[in-house]
């Protein structure tokens, strides 16, 4: 009973002396955020209002017209924008970007796939000839080579040979004949 | 081909995911009507804000260590920490829960086990593989 009280009275002790440092872990006096941006102004849930959409539309910096967020499937997109699908290939090389490299102004909203259209990678830029044209020359050529490549396989063809002829008696001694024996004479012409 | 009616450039180019619309066979760069030129303008207001914020906060004076790119912060938050609050099991995100994430691993092991399989077969029989 004692020892039970006892147990009891020193787990609620160790629990307020964990209490007492998690807050002090928390918070010390005298921090800084490590980003100057408020709860408010990250991404949040898909919003459900126009005033939502208004409200999310000026956190991104976007006017309420342009502002489309991602359809809400339950993927995780929440409120961010969908913006158009393309690279920064396709960006103006000579507009004096903040940042030229990237080609992307400070506090503009970056697309979802921001770090797959930078310019070392996925390049959008229209092409001289349209894809689907492309697409259909370079199936039809693949799948012509292949279709070619195993039936070439399946029915080789070549030059006609005939079994190769070797000097010596077709090697006799060199295969192991018996060297007191008379080996067997083979001619390999006609006269 | 003659009551083919007649498509436009735009339409016989056909642009997808992989690659957009020239320039020139979109009709939007030649619209210049007044509701265009307002949301241009509108787009142009915002672009010159955020471009006055960044560059007095680059030309201060006494500068902070580092300017916060704000959108940078948000693109990250939300491709990390805004997903998972926001995913909700419907019948699309399971079907491709299952199939990304439990497919491969049945499929794998299949393919393992009945290679495995046939290779201890042919080694039974003292064949050649």
């Amino acid at each position: 009973m004692a020892v039970a009280r006892l147990r009891g009275v020193l787990w609620q002790r160790a629990a307020a002396r964990l209490q007492d440092a998690r807050t002090v872990v928390a918070a010390p006096p005298g921090a800084r955020a490590a980003s100057q941006m408020t709860q408010d102004m990250l991404p949040g849930p898909y919003p459900r209002t126009p005033e939502e959409r208004a409200a999310a539309a000026k956190k991104y910096n976007m006017r309420v017209e342009d502002y489309e967020p991602y359809p809400d499937d339950g993927f995780g997109y929440g409120d961010y924008p969908k913006l158009p699908d393309k690279s920064h290939h396709e960006r103006d090389p000579w507009y004096r970007w903040d940042q030229q490299d990237m080609r992307h102004n400070w506090g503009e909203p970056m697309h979802w796939d921001f770090d797959m259209y930078i310019r070392n990678r996925v390049d959008t830029s229209p092409t001289v000839v349209p894809w689907h044209i492309m697409r259909r020359h370079f199936f039809i050529f693949v799948g012509t080579m292949l279709v070619m490549f195993v039936i070439g396989g399946m029915y080789p063809s070549y030059m006609p040979v005939g079994p190769k002829q070797y000097p010596f008696n077709d090697l006799y001694l060199e295969r192991g004949g018996d060297p007191n024996k008379e080996p067997p004479v083979v001619t390999h012409y006609e006269i | 081909m003659a009551s083919e009616p007649p498509t436009s450039a735009a339409e016989r180019y056909r642009p997808n995911r992989f690659v957009s619309l020239p320039a020139e066979l979109d009709r939007s760069t030649f619209d210049v009507s007044p509701e265009r030129r307002r949301a241009e303008a509108e787009r142009l207001a915002i672009r010159a804000r955020l471009k006055r914020q960044y560059q007095l906060q680059l030309n201060h004076p006494n500068p902070a260590p580092i300017i916060e790119n704000p959108a940078l912060t948000r693109w990250a938050y939300a491709r990390t920490q805004n997903v998972y609050p926001n995913f909700r099991p419907t019948p699309k995100t399971s079907f491709l829960g299952l199939v990304f994430g439990l497919g491969p691993l049945l499929f794998w092991a299949a393919v393992f086990k009945i290679e495995r399989d046939h290779k201890e077969k042919l080694i039974k029989e003292g064949k050649d593989f």
